[in-house]
């Protein structure tokens, strides 16, 4: 993917994790991902539409998440939905574990505690 | 192409589909977002170019997800690889095993395939090689030995009254003595061809330089022209620009060169005479194709048919013309032609054997393959838990197939290339030591074609057999599998297709174990045959006087007796004897008339095998006398002549009485209306003075013929230049040979001494394509064999692990060691038992096949079957036996406890 800045590449570990986090609650289109990403982080977190369609089907293809045509509930149109596999969820609780590591670590860079020293 | 490959796979369609689902994706996107800018207050259209700018490119996003495909699809086949890799170095054994019985398949295949292809697929190098054709004369339906040409009058008539040939040619090949004249002096005996004018244009092959010979030059006086080979050129003569208007010194006599010939004539077409033909004169004895030589038959003869016209219109054609000329003349009576491609002579008389070889090689390669399927099923049946923990994980069933079927496919490249390795190492010894007569090997390598041929079978064998095992250990009831802990499915069908499987296997390596050891034993048989003569310590050479030196007989006997004399003299050698004939073959077939008994019909008139030499020839080649006298060096030419006839000789035209006393006339009958000008040179009497026993005088294979011996010093009509001395010794008889080489050359300069072998070379040579086959064959045999042990050894091991459990049981409520071995032993003997049945059953079918191809041994020997069987089935016992005695040794507790 040549086309790709190193900024996604760097960014997509977190990504994933942020979409799987999501799909936790239940089935959602990628227009919701995007929108739940934005609302819940109070639009800190602006997800790219250039890079969310890749990651989705990237982690269909790594069989984290599955998909399907259905009605959506508020309105009469078919959107597509993915859902959390099994596998997915397992690889959720290894990514968030790997998220705490490196934010525990950062941290203790960062803000060092007096007891530590 | 690539598309429509993959359009055929199906591929495109399903890929356009997912194309239409992503963009209404992106499109449902951006009216979402639309929506959304339309509700906070802007109009449709802001609203939409608003989503748009904040979506971005579309078309780029969509490339982004596309390419996230591809790389997924690469990522995954490269992990699939990787992990594939990894399952079969942590499973070395099963991997090693399954990569050598892949690798004799695959190798033995190549091997044979790259022979077919040399010997019978191969397009011949000529232009429209289609059209030529080899004519052999036949006699009463019997076809003359190769190459048994029609007489070249014959054939004359036949191209002169024929449709359906633009050329007919008879030519010959004699071996005369060549000196490149300014190259070292002494002069070296080649192979010549004596060709028409229309040979080389027969062949459609044009010279590199100079010309092709003329009409003219077939007359004799003005035949002193010579066209030579571009590898003779570029080799002896320093490829001399110049070359043309040289002079060639052949048989003593001056020929000028007039053409350099392209290297395009295989050396197997002159195959009765092997070694490589590279020069050529025109043909010009003054009765070639006059009446007189009517008779004449057993030169070569090729045909060039004319476009359009089958090789059925070719036969019918001169059949009718054979028919014609039988009628006119009395020596064509019963004479009839036989038309071949000349593409179907190649393989020769090794063709039988080709085929029977491509029979073994199928064998293995299906033992082969069972051996692999078992392997796989055994395999996949352990690794059940495996799969099935997979599976529960969220793996697809594509994607454990794919897995399965890339291990597959790991196996059978790593046993592709090992094999090729193989086959490659067998075709360099075959390039190396194949017999020389055996000129269609020469070079042989494998091809593009062949490394094909074999990455086919490589993924023909990985798709049958990896598929099959993938989707049994694939479609299983997770539950079942899961509840059963780690034994895997014991399932009764499962386990009759691997006994069944083992069966066949063992089928297929008796048949082989049969087939090659009748085989072995035949090649023995003829090796060490009596050939009637002591042949060992025989060593033979050949030289040719010419007519420019010793112009007549009494010049050819003086210097006959004075070679033998001095090499006789010569450390080391206990006799030596100046022949004609000489075991096995001799082919020098002579008409005679016994006085006592005339004839009167040209069918009853007898011949023999008739051999010319001096009085050293039955002590030298240690040939008992049954009955009389020897030669002696007294039968001068002042005394009356004196012949040995052979006792097959005596029984056929002397039975009920004596022969000794007797007078044959040697040459046709006086009945025979013999036209003006036929070399009646021959024609002399003598009287039998003894009887000698019969030795080989027709082939390795055939029966003795009659045979009649005479003496060079009482028939100077028969006294030619042709000569052959073979000596006895008491040392090794290549290490004579030099010091004879130096007596001959001392006697004079510049004589080539040729085809120096002992007579045991000579046997080995002419049986060079029975060893070759049977050696192979012993290869493939053993090969055939070890396969069906670890065949047989896999899958009881296999058994014995699977019922485990079971057995545990058993010995637990009190079964002892003995019958729990019993058991497992009762399975694979009943196994082996079907499988020998099996085999020996297809031996018995396949006796046609062989007895072709064997000497002194029945196709169905008895002793060969039965010794065979026992073979295999003790080989069944002790690889079922080892296995069998580690199951009587498990502990009933821990086997219980294992799950």
């Amino acid at each position: 993917m040549p086309r790709t800045p190193s900024r996604t590449e760097l960014l997509q570990g977190t990504l994933d994790m942020l979409i799987l986090r999501t799909l936790l609650f239940g089935p959602a289109h990628g227009h919701e991902i995007a929108r739940h990403i934005q609302r819940t982080t109070d639009d800190v977190l602006q997800v790219e539409h250039g890079s969310l369609y890749p990651a989705l089907h990237r982690m269909e293809r790594k069989d984290w998440i599955v998909s399907s045509w259905q009605r959506a509930r508020d309105r009469n149109r078919e959107f597509k939905y993915y859902r959390l596999t099994p596998l997915g969820r397992k690889q959720l609780a290894h990514a968030e574990s790997k998220w705490k590591q490196i934010a525990t670590a950062v941290a203790r860079v960062m803000w060092p505690s007096p007891i530590e020293r | 192409m690539w598309d429509e490959l993959r359009a055929l796979a199906g591929i495109l369609p399903k890929r356009r589909r997912r194309l239409d689902d992503l963009s209404r994706e992106l499109q449902q996107h951006l009216d979402l977002e639309a929506d959304e800018y339309q509700a906070s207050g802007l109009s449709a259209d802001d609203a939409r170019a608003a989503a748009r700018r904040a979506f971005g490119n579309p078309t780029l996003v969509a490339e982004d997800v596309r390419g996230e495909w591809n790389v997924r699809w690469a990522e995954t086949l490269w992990r699939d690889i990787k992990h594939g890799a990894r399952t079969l170095r942590k499973d070395a054994g099963f991997s090693l095993v399954a990569v050598l019985t892949l690798s004799l398949g695959i190798g033995a295949n190549s091997l044979i395939f790259t022979a077919l292809d040399a010997l019978l697929l191969r397009p011949l190098p000529f232009a429209h090689a289609d059209r030529l054709v080899r004519l052999y004369a036949s006699k009463n339906g019997v076809v003359l030995p190769v190459p048994g040409g029609p007489s070249p009058p014959d054939a004359r008539d036949y191209a002169e009254a024929s449709r359906s040939f633009d050329q007919i040619v008879v030519y010959d090949i004699w071996r005369k003595n060549v000196s490149f004249t300014g190259a070292a002096a002494e002069p070296e005996q080649m192979r010549v061809g004596l060709v028409p004018a229309a040979y080389f244009e027969a062949l459609d092959v044009q010279p590199l330089m100079g010309r092709l010979f003329t009409e003219d030059e077939n007359h004799e006086g003005r035949n002193y022209v010579v066209a030579i080979s571009a590898h003779l050129w570029a080799t002896r003569l320093a490829g001399d620009p110049a070359i043309l208007g040289r002079t060639l010194r052949i048989n003593d006599e001056p020929y000028t060169v007039v053409a350099v010939m392209p290297d395009t004539i295989p050396h197997w077409m002159e195959a009765a005479r092997p070694g490589p033909v590279e020069v050529w004169t025109p043909v010009a004895f003054p009765s070639w194709s006059s009446d007189a030589a009517r008779g004449v038959r057993g030169g070569s003869a090729l045909g060039r048919l004319k476009p359009g016209i089958s090789l059925e219109q070719a036969q019918a054609d001169l059949t009718l013309i054979a028919g014609r000329l039988a009628a006119a003349y009395p020596v064509d009576r019963d004479v009839s032609v036989v038309v071949t491609r000349l593409a179907d002579t190649r393989a020769g008389t090794l063709k039988p054997m080709l085929f029977l070889l491509m029979g073994a090689v199928a064998l293995i390669l299906l033992i082969a393959c069972v051996n692999l399927a078992n392997l796989l099923l055994a395999r996949n049946a352990t690794r059940q838990h495996e799969l099935a923990l997979r599976t529960a994980l969220g793996a697809g069933r594509g994607g454990l197939v794919r897995q399965l079927l890339i291990e597959t496919l790991l196996l059978s490249a790593a046993g592709a290339a090992v094999g090729v390795a193989f086959a490659q190492l067998g075709l360099a010894a075959l390039a190396r030591s194949h017999p020389a007569n055996l000129a269609q090997f020469d070079g042989i390598a494998l091809d593009w074609r062949i490394l094909a041929f074999t990455a086919c079978i490589a993924v023909l064998t990985s798709l049958l057999f990896g598929l099959a095992p993938a989707l049994t250990a694939t479609g299983l009831n997770l539950v079942d599998v899961l509840k059963q802990g780690g034994r895997g499915v014991a399932s009764g069908r499962g386990r009759a297709l691997r006994n069944a499987l083992v069966a066949i296997e063992m089928a297929m390596s008796l048949v082989l174990l049969v087939s090659a050891s009748l085989l072995v034993q035949s090649i023995v048989r003829l090796q060490h045959q009596s050939l009637g003569i002591r042949q060992d310590h025989l060593l033979k050479g050949h030289f040719y006087l010419p007519p420019a030196r010793y112009p007549d007989a009494a010049a050819i006997a003086r210097f006959s007796d004075a070679f033998s004399e001095t090499v006789r003299a010569l450390p080391g050698v206990v006799d030596a004897t100046i022949t004609t004939a000489y075991p096995p073959n001799n082919g020098w077939l002579q008409m005679l008339n016994v006085a006592r008994h005339p004839v009167t019909r040209l069918d009853d008139v007898p011949s023999a095998q008739f051999g010319v030499t001096d009085a050293h020839f039955m002590r030298t080649m240690g040939i008992p006398l049954v009955r009389g006298r020897d030669f002696s060096v007294s039968d001068t030419v002042e005394r009356p002549a004196v012949a040995i006839v052979s006792a097959e000789f005596a029984r056929r035209y002397f039975p009920n009485e004596d022969p000794i006393g007797q007078t044959i006339h040697v040459g046709p009958p006086p009945f025979l209306q013999l036209p003006a000008g036929t070399d009646t040179a021959d024609s002399a009497d003598v009287t039998v003075i003894g009887v000698a026993g019969d030795f080989r005088n027709a082939g390795l294979t055939n029966r003795p013929e009659p045979h009649l011996t005479v003496l060079y010093a009482q028939h100077p009509l028969v006294n030619f230049g042709f000569k052959d001395i073979v000596l006895r010794t008491t040392a090794e008889p290549h290490l004579v040979a030099p010091a004879v080489t130096r007596e001959l050359h001392r006697l004079d300069p510049n004589l080539p001494f040729a085809e120096v072998q002992t007579i045991e070379e000579l046997v080995d040579q002419q049986t060079g394509g029975q060893r070759l086959t049977a050696t192979l064959l012993a290869v493939f045999a053993a090969g055939g064999l070890v396969l069906a042990v670890v065949g047989i050894y896999g899958v009881v091991s296999f058994l014995v692990a699977q019922r485990g459990t079971e057995l545990a049981v058993r010995m637990a409520i009190g079964a002892s060691g003995r019958t729990v071995l019993w058991l497992v032993l009762k399975e694979s003997l009943g196994m082996a038992v079907i499988g020998s049945a099996l085999g020996l059953a297809a031996a018995a079918a396949g006796q046609r096949m062989m007895s072709g191809l064997l000497f002194d041994v029945s196709p169905i020997d008895p002793l060969t079957f039965s010794v065979a069987t026992l073979v295999l089935l003790g080989i069944a016992a002790v690889a079922t036996l080892v296995p069998g005695v580690r199951s009587t040794r498990i502990d009933p507790a821990r086997a219980l406890y294992q799950d």
